[in-house]
């Protein structure tokens, strides 16, 4: 049951922006798909990563610890994180977790874009 | 004691000045500096023997059994001289009083040199004569200083480590007593409250760091009346966990012979005196009720009063009597009142009205008659009581164990029922369990509450299979989940041993410096998004129960600052914000 339960997607905001959907399950199983969808973005020199959460259906403190170490890796390359998307209840867990202050939370793409 | 180097890391002169009676400490601190002295004597023995001329009159030919026997008494005034000793030191140049060194000439002992860092005595090396036989030079002692020198600190860090490893093992053991006395204890409360028709019983307890004796039962009478039992036995740790153990055990007894609560507790006097140790007592409070009437008699043995809520208004139910295990002889008067549909009755411990603050001040019972007043269910008076007591306590640590016990008789009857399952623990299996609580819980939480409990209970599920049963695939976890119109229960089991740590507050910062886990980020969620959150032992289960209530209303909601406080899965005080 280890394996990944969720599909990460990447795809261009224009320049200097790339999105990841994140669809499935985020747990610590995901680490892999998640750092080489990150590459692939930074590849495009995205110096602006949005994650989009509106297909994820689960999250749990593994997938958490997962965006913490994305946050690492984004900030190597002066690259800001964004999450779109998120419910109310994933929305509480990132303030929760004080994610949201490393992680700025947006309704949408364009206001994540327009934020920059 | 003379085959170990012992650490001293008190004062120099804790090092002089040991009681006799204790293993002298200048002897031991001595003892390597004599085996090397001795391996040394030994050498020079084989060798002039080697030689054959055997022209010195110490080691003799056998010196290898000769063992050079310097005991350093605590007192000896050589300790002091040492201590102050410039470096190296002809046996001649030391005080000619000090009964070791006395002892040491007689033993051919040329040279001393002393071990000293930060100005304590650390240790001595005691050299025999040269093997050239000549005397030792300015090199040598040069050498010899070099080496006290660059030894004596590590002598003191290896000292000073095994001092702390052993109180390291001290502390392992006191906690190791601290856990058998919990166990001990945790047998002995029921952890699941039986279904009593139309009344709701909701129970807390959170033991003290270092454990006191309080208890609670809940005896089904033969004639249909419910016995409630509270109690506190006085001093704490493994005595008062056993006299607790007893105490249950022949009130359950005395149940069996007697409905009367007054009874009742005559008979445990008198049998516990016989077996109770000296100066240990036990307060207890007795009430036996009539669900379907609500008329309950009760008596007291020197435990707190308890509160009644009703119509808004707050009673004490007064009865009197001498704790338990005190006076043979002692009679407990029978009270009885009639516990109205809608009241809600508080049973507690001192360790809730004695609980100071920070600032010093007692909780008090004036406080804990407010929170009664202000109760609108027994759920809801529990989750006050340890919200007020933990922001009114703050930075204070819990002084005595809390028990608090409340019985809300229902206006019309509540309805309760269970759904239990397994699963074994195999990675994933977390998300099984959340659907499937989700499922059963179906309707009763709004979806705030909903989303709030799926989270905890993965995180609580995940543990579970991960920590508490180590991911054993041949090991279930169970769920039980309990519904009533007032809340949900889940309770997730495991053969683990508990949570062993505590739920971090998330900072990003220590997480990336991989100070904290993702484990310790979930028990913090699960603190923060469940009205109440708390472990307990059931057998060799160890059980988490997860407790949401149905509506947000005044003292719960899944926010940190109203939940932090409800939450004894660990440090009462660590998780708020």
């Amino acid at each position: 049951m280890a394996v990944s339960a969720a599909t990460m997607t990447v795809a261009s905001l224009g320049p200097g922006a790339a999105r990841i959907v994140i669809a499935g399950d985020v747990t610590a199983a995901c680490e892999q798909a998640l750092m080489s969808a990150h590459e692939k973005a930074s590849d495009t020199g995205a110096k602006l990563i949005v994650l989009d959460f509106s297909e994820m259906e689960y999250m749990n403190s593994g997938g958490i610890g997962m965006l913490v170490t994305l946050l690492v890796r984004g900030q190597r390359r002066q690259q800001r994180l964004a999450a779109i998307g998120l419910t109310d209840h994933y929305r509480q867990i990132f303030e929760l977790t004080r994610l949201d202050e490393a992680i700025t939370l947006h309704d949408t793409a364009e206001s994540a874009l327009a934020a920059r | 004691m003379t085959d170990t180097l012992r650490a001293e890391p008190e004062s120099p002169d804790a090092v002089v000045n040991s009681e006799p009676a204790e293993p002298p400490v200048g002897q031991r601190a001595m003892s390597r500096a004599r085996r090397r002295a001795d391996r040394r004597a030994a050498k020079t023995a084989s060798k002039t023997a080697t030689k054959g001329a055997a022209r010195r009159a110490v080691p003799a030919a056998d010196t290898r059994a000769a063992v050079i026997d310097v005991q350093i008494d605590p007192s000896d005034p050589l300790l002091l001289f040492l201590q102050s000793a410039p470096g190296p030191l002809e046996i001649a140049a030391l005080p000619a009083y000090s009964p070791a060194v006395v002892r040491m000439k007689e033993q051919g002992v040329q040279m001393v040199v002393p071990f000293v860092t930060s100005g304590e005595l650390v240790g001595l090396l005691a050299l025999g004569p040269r093997l050239s036989e000549r005397t030792y030079s300015r090199t040598d002692r040069g050498l010899l200083d070099s080496l006290a020198r660059y030894a004596a600190p590590a002598l003191r860090l290896g000292q000073l480590m095994r001092a702390q490893e052993k109180e390291a093992r001290e502390r392992e053991r006191i906690e190791q007593e601290l856990h058998v006395a919990q166990l001990i204890q945790q047998q002995f409360l029921p952890s699941e409250l039986p279904e009593l028709r139309g009344w709701h019983l909701a129970a807390f307890y959170r033991p003290a760091r270092t454990v006191g004796g309080d208890f609670y039962d809940l005896i089904a009478l033969a004639n249909g009346e419910v016995m409630v039992v509270v109690g506190d036995v006085t001093d704490k740790g493994v005595p008062a966990a056993l006299v607790m153990a007893s105490t249950y055990a022949l009130l359950r007894s005395a149940a069996d012979l007697s409905s009367s609560p007054g009874e009742v507790l005559r008979r445990v006097n008198e049998l516990l005196i016989p077996q109770i140790p000296m100066n240990m007592f036990v307060t207890c409070l007795v009430l036996v009720i009539d669900l379907d009437t609500g008329r309950t008699r009760f008596a007291n043995a020197g435990h707190n009063l308890p509160y009644v809520r009703r119509d808004g208004e707050v009673l004490q139910l007064q009865a009197r009597g001498m704790p338990l295990g005190l006076m043979p002889g002692s009679a407990y008067d029978e009270h009885e009142t009639v516990i109205e549909p809608g009241d809600i009755v508080l049973l507690y411990s001192d360790g809730i009205t004695e609980q100071h603050s920070a600032a010093g001040e007692m909780f008090g019972f004036g406080r804990t008659a407010e929170l009664v007043g202000e109760a609108t269910s027994g759920d809801d008076l529990v989750d006050r009581s340890v919200l007020a007591l933990n922001t009114f306590s703050a930075g204070v640590e819990q002084e005595d164990d809390i028990t608090l016990v409340t019985l809300h008789r229902g206006q019309s009857g509540g309805h309760r029922d269970t759904v239990s399952f397994t699963v074994p623990s195999e990675p994933g299996n977390e998300r099984d369990v959340m659907d499937r609580v989700a499922a059963i819980v179906d309707g009763l939480l709004p979806k705030a509450r909903l989303d709030a409990l799926k989270t905890a209970v993965s995180e609580t599920a995940m543990n579970a299979i991960e920590h508490g049963n180590r991911g054993d695939a041949s090991l279930d976890i169970s769920v039980t989940v309990r519904r009533t119109a007032e809340s949900v229960t889940v309770e997730i089991g495991d053969y683990g041993r508990g949570m062993q740590r505590d739920a971090d507050i998330p900072d990003i910062d220590l997480k990336l410096a991989g100070l904290q886990t993702s484990r310790g980020w979930g028990l913090f969620l699960v603190e923060n998004l469940t009205d109440r959150a708390e472990e307990l032992t059931e057998g060799d289960r160890h059980i988490v129960r997860l407790v949401m209530h149905t509506s947000d209303h005044a003292a719960a909601g899944p926010t940190p600052q109203t939940t932090s406080g409800a939450t004894p899965l660990t440090d009462p005080t660590g998780s708020e914000s």
